[in-house]
């Protein structure tokens, strides 16, 4: 309603020239359905509406991206929409906006009585004032507010389709996590407000151009993300998510200074800053430095991960969006954005070391990790290491292993967020251990969970193929190279330990059918077909989606991956999955044996318990190594943190030295 | 051996890849028979006919089907599907990093199948086995890149096409493959997720729960590998060709030796070996590759 | 002989178990494995798993509570399968057949299909045992599924 109003008065006296109506209607609804849906959802407290609310908002909105990325495919290239043709308003609204999250801000820090955060809020007001007022820069005519190219989309894409998905498990998810909670008052319209208005500044930043307006897009994100982590209000969530706070306004720091220097050299508008050789200065790396740090916190890279891990006491549905599908991939996304300005220099060096050393290095612990939520925490920092590093790398094949990431990651990082959390709902727990058999309780979630996982793990599902595109791409850097491969055989260790667990099960007759939300269950499958149907039409995305950006930035393409390996590869596994319904169907019970427990088994042929000293029965307890000697989080932190934290003050060094001698 | 295809003769590669496909099994379970009698020619007795595993091989297959669960028997047929898989796509020549993968699929197929029953020797078993996973797999990685940096691509069918044998290239890296070979044949000293012959560890860990039909085809896939890993040993060295059978057969010879003088190792020492005279070996080999550009 | 059968006979692979032994005949079954007498020339392979084998060694008389344990071992061996009782002990019960505990030979229990007597029983005759049983595993057919 809101949207079509605007679009009336829009309509009626600002009439784009340029032809583009519908597509910048189309972003505008992108950017206005969610923001109009997170309204209702705060101000009417009534839960059917909250539910129709947030069906049609994602209906909506998949609806737009999917027509934005079928009217981009037809037009290529990119859709500009210039500054001027919005009302002359707009620079104030983003000011205003931008003093009044910083005081909001600000206010936090006080009510939390943490002067670091007073102070770094602090730091970017002045920063911000000095930018919006006293800088002296300008807009000048032919500026451009937003872009739509295909990267854009994709991150469109991503949220669009996925983040709704989330947001529908979340309205069967919150329901019993506040019943789990025991809190009296409902606290669901402020989350749906929250996670409804951050899908609205993601589609807004990852379109938008114009670099200060990102600031205040990417602060708004930060801000939804402290109050998501702090939504139990309990202590220790309080505590996550001011950690989260300071860590993500030291990036804003970065964001500030990076904006300041733009300014200086001329230009906020990304679009000119990628392209324009005539900016090339040692002051304008400088300034891409900052944005990587800015992007290094946002994407939970070492030493800033523990506000990542931290954010796992929030509800599933945050995790899942926030911190792996979404939120996060921002941070990636604008490395990726500046990719193609420091390919091939020191500076994307150092990037792509900073990314492949955060990738090994949070793959390594994960192998200690027995909560669910830490272990995919950890493999969430892993990949975003890989991105990052595929984004220094630069070449054709990396830029389209980084994009390709992107996508699989989000969907199936996000898929096993939520089969986690309608695991701990079922069974009371986070604990890998307590995952044996789950199938007889659970055999949807468990089937799911166990099809995303592999979707992380194995060829010829897309995370495994991406990463063999970086190792290809990457082979001018031995170190890299080796990191990598560390990388990659760590990341097979820790799943494949998980899914031996989640796969533990004994023959039973009948299987319960699993009591499970209707909202859960559809969220489940549709991100679990997603899964399936990217994985099997990679090529397709890489010709529609990737092909199209690559050209843009005038990069070579050539062909990732062989079709007819994909094609191999997925026969295979279909076979199997067709032997694993002909065996279960044609068993026969009388060929069950109990397991090998030197001949001290009970009469349950399962093999729970055997016969212990003096007959009396005993439980079969078995555990998995987790190597905590060598992998233990407490020993590799510190190291790690270490080794990254130099890594990123050498890139800074290295900008700098060159600024200070030309 | 992507000969035929590459002269667009579709059938006549097929036709080979299903020769291959026959033959490779009967060629590793002759290697297997080989390997019992060679030694137990060294330890001083006669030691079983040299047909003996596919005596054992048939005999399994006619052991009655019994299971802990109804989906064991399809890891084990990932298992060898997949190492099918990678088989032939070494004998077409495809993409050796990709072949690398594909093997690492298999065994993470085996592990889940043993992992999944509810047994305390085949889940430790199965834990093993990701160690063992977990020490070879960054060696095979960097050996698929040093491939790549002396001959300028992953296919495999580039390495004919470089014509120069690549031992002069990667020595280290093939000491490396040797060294990890221990592992992925499961000889002593790192034979300890399972262990073969008459030895037991962990009574037979992985395999403890998987009997009849099932180790009959765990014990092809074994013989599917044999072949691959002596394949891949033999591309090291390509023109001539029967050198690097020669040093494929010296290789294995080797791992015989080397599995009757030495005990088995804890994972602590497997990691911290392979991490230095697996990794760190061959990566030197690596390093030295790029600065003599 | 059809290949299966011939296969049987040419691969019989064994586990040992010790009921209620003084292992004086499990020390004679070890000793079979050894170079000197070599039980790996007629394919046998001591595998230590039920699940695997084909042939079950047992010595040492039966008691309950080792029966227990041994019915459960003998389930655990997938067909076709024989069973070997070595020395006395297992065979009758030998010279701990009257006491109290002692239930007599292994056949109380399970089917025996070879009694190798003897106490203990030489590596020679026990091998000769076994490979009688080799010989009856072969003309053993499996049930009709």
């Amino acid at each position: 309603m809101l949207a079509f109003c605007g679009f009336e008065i829009f309509r009626e006296y600002y009439i784009c020239e340029r032809g583009l109506i519908l597509e910048l209607l189309l972003l505008l609804l992108a950017i206005f359905i969610p923001l109009a849906g997170a309204l209702i959802c705060l101000i009417f407290k009534n839960e059917v509406l909250r539910k129709i609310t947030v069906l049609l908002s994602s209906a909506g909105l998949a609806g737009v991206a999917i027509a934005l990325a079928y009217l981009l495919s037809q037009h290529g290239g990119s859709f500009v929409f210039y500054s001027e043709d919005f009302p002359a308003f707009l620079p104030w609204v983003l000011k205003i906006a931008d003093i009044a999250l910083l005081i909001t801000l600000l206010g936090i820090g006080f009510k939390l009585k943490k002067p670091f955060v007073i102070f770094l809020t602090a730091v970017q007001f002045i920063g911000q004032i000095y930018l919006e007022f006293f800088s002296g820069y300008k807009e000048v005519a032919g500026d451009i507010l937003f872009k739509l190219d295909f990267l854009s989309l994709v991150m469109i894409l991503v949220v669009s389709i996925v983040g709704p998905l989330i947001v529908i498990f979340a309205l069967g998810y919150m329901p019993e996590h506040e019943k789990h909670q025991h809190m009296k008052k409902s606290r669901q319209p402020r989350f749906f407000f929250i996670l409804l208005l951050f899908l609205s500044a993601m589609n807004a930043l990852v379109t938008i151009n114009d670099l200060s307006w990102m600031y205040f897009l990417w602060e708004i994100t930060t801000l939804c993300s402290f109050l998501l982590i702090s939504h139990d209000k309990s202590e220790i969530s309080i505590k996550n998510a001011t950690r989260a706070l300071w860590m993500n306004s030291i990036g804003g720091v970065a964001f500030v200074s990076a904006n300041i220097i733009f300014s200086k050299l001329g230009t906020l508008q990304i679009s000119e800053l990628i392209t324009d050789k005539g900016l090339i200065s040692p002051l304008f790396y400088i300034a891409v430095a900052f944005l990587c740090f800015a992007g290094f916190t946002k994407a939970a890279q070492f030493p800033f991960q523990s506000w990542l891990l931290g954010a796992m006491v929030a509800p599933t549905p945050v995790s899942a969006l926030l911190h792996s599908s979404t939120m996060v991939k921002a941070g990636v996304y604008l490395i990726v954005r500046f990719a193609p300005a420091i390919t091939g220099t020191v500076l994307g060096d150092w990037v792509s070391l900073v990314g492949g050393f955060t990738f090994v290095a949070a793959a390594a612990i994960a192998i200690s990790q027995r909560d669910a939520k830490r272990v995919l925490a950890y493999s969430t920092i892993s990949n975003l290491g890989l991105i990052i590093c595929c984004a220094g790398i630069g070449n054709w094949l990396a830029t389209t292993a980084a994009i390709l990431l992107i996508m699989f990651h989000a969907i199936s990082k996000g898929l096993l967020f939520l089969c986690v959390g309608t695991i701990e709902h079922g069974i009371g727990s986070r604990n890998i251990e307590d995952m044996q058999g789950l199938f007889k309780r659970m055999p949807f979630t468990t089937t799911v969970a166990v099809i995303g996982m592999i979707s992380m793990l194995l060829p010829p599902f897309g995370v495994l193929l991406t990463k063999w595109m970086a190792m290809e791409s990457a082979v001018n850097q031995p170190i890299l190279l080796l990191v990598i491969a560390l990388g990659s055989a760590f990341t097979v260790a820790f799943w494949a330990k998980w899914l031996g667990i989640i796969l533990t099960m004994s023959y039973k007759k009948h299987y319960n059918t699993e009591t499970i939300k209707k909202s859960v269950e559809f969220s489940l499958a549709a991100l679990l077909t997603g899964v399936l149907l990217l994985a099997i039409g990679l090529v397709p995305l890489f010709d529609y989606l990737v092909k199209p950006y690559l050209l843009s930035i005038n990069s070579k393409v050539g062909v990732p991956v062989n079709e007819i390996l994909i094609i191999m590869l997925f026969v295979i596994l279909l076979m199997l999955v067709f032997f694993i319904l002909r065996f279960s169907s044609k068993f026969k019970s009388k060929n069950l044996r109990a397991p090998y427990m030197c001949g001290e088994n009970t009469e349950d042929i399962r093999g729970i318990e055997f016969m212990g000293p003096a007959e009396s029965k005993d439980e079969v307890v078995v555990h998995n190594y987790y190597l905590d000697g060598v992998f233990g989080e407490g020993r590799l932190t510190v190291l790690t943190s270490i080794i990254s934290a130099s890594g990123i003050l050498i890139m800074f060094g290295v900008v700098v030295e060159k600024w200070l001698i030309s | 051996m992507a000969y035929f295809l590459a002269q667009g003769n579709v059938f006549f590669e097929m036709l080979l890849v299903i020769i291959f496909i026959i033959v490779a099994p009967i060629l590793g379970g002759l290697i297997s028979g080989f390997d019992r009698v060679i030694t137990a020619r060294m330890q001083g007795r006669q030691g079983p006919p040299l047909l003996q595993p596919f005596y054992d091989f048939i005999k399994l297959l006619g052991k009655e089907r019994i299971t802990l669960n109804q989906t064991q028997a399809v890891f084990i047929l990932g298992y060898l599907f997949f190492a099918i898989s990678g088989f032939v796509m070494l004998v077409m020549g495809l993409d050796l990093l990709m072949l690398v993968f594909v093997l690492a699929f298999s065994a993470v197929s085996f592990i889940l199948g043993a992992m999944s029953l509810r047994s305390p020797f085949s889940k430790i078993g199965g834990q093993r086995e990701i160690l063992q996973l977990l020490s070879y797999e960054p060696v095979l990685i960097i050996m698929a890149f040093g491939v790549y940096k002396v001959t300028g691509s992953f296919a495999i069918t580039e390495i004919f096409v470089y014509g120069k044998p690549l031992i002069f290239s990667l020595p280290l890296v093939f000491f490396a493959f040797l060294y990890v070979l221990t592992i992925k044949l499961r000889k002593s000293p790192f034979d300890f997720s399972t262990s073969h012959h008459g030895h037991q560890e962990l009574v037979k860990g992985i395999t403890t729960e998987f009997s009849g039909p099932q180790l009959a085809l765990i014990e092809l896939t074994h013989w599917y590998e044999i072949v691959l890993l002596m394949g891949l040993i033999a591309h090291f060295c390509v023109k001539p060709f029967w050198v690097g059978i020669l040093l494929a057969v010296g290789a294995y010879f080797l791992e015989i030796v080397i599995d009757n003088i030495s005990a088995r190792v804890t994972w602590k020492w497997m990691l911290k070996a392979t991490a230095i005279l697996g990794v760190g070996v061959a990566t030197i080999n690596i390093v030295w590759l790029y600065v003599a550009k | 002989m059809g290949i299966m059968s011939r296969s049987r006979a040419k691969s019989p692979w064994v586990v040992h178990y010790a009921c209620t032994s003084c292992n004086g005949c499990d020390i004679e079954v070890i000793a079979c494995l050894t170079p000197v007498f070599d039980l790996e020339r007629f394919g046998i392979v001591n595998v230590g798993n039920p699940k695997h084998a084909d042939v079950l060694l047992v010595s040492g008389s039966a008691n309950h509570k080792s029966a227990r344990v041994i019915k459960n071992l003998y389930d655990q061996m997938p067909e076709p399968k024989v069973v070997v009782a070595i020395g006395v002990c297992a065979a009758t019960g030998g010279v701990f057949a009257d006491c109290y505990n002692v239930n007599g030979g292994i056949e109380t229990i399970i089917p025996v299909d070879v009694f190798v007597p003897g106490c203990c029983p030489k590596p020679e005759a026990i091998i000769d045992g076994i490979v009688q049983a080799a010989g009856i595993l072969a003309t053993k057919k499996l049930k009709k599924r």
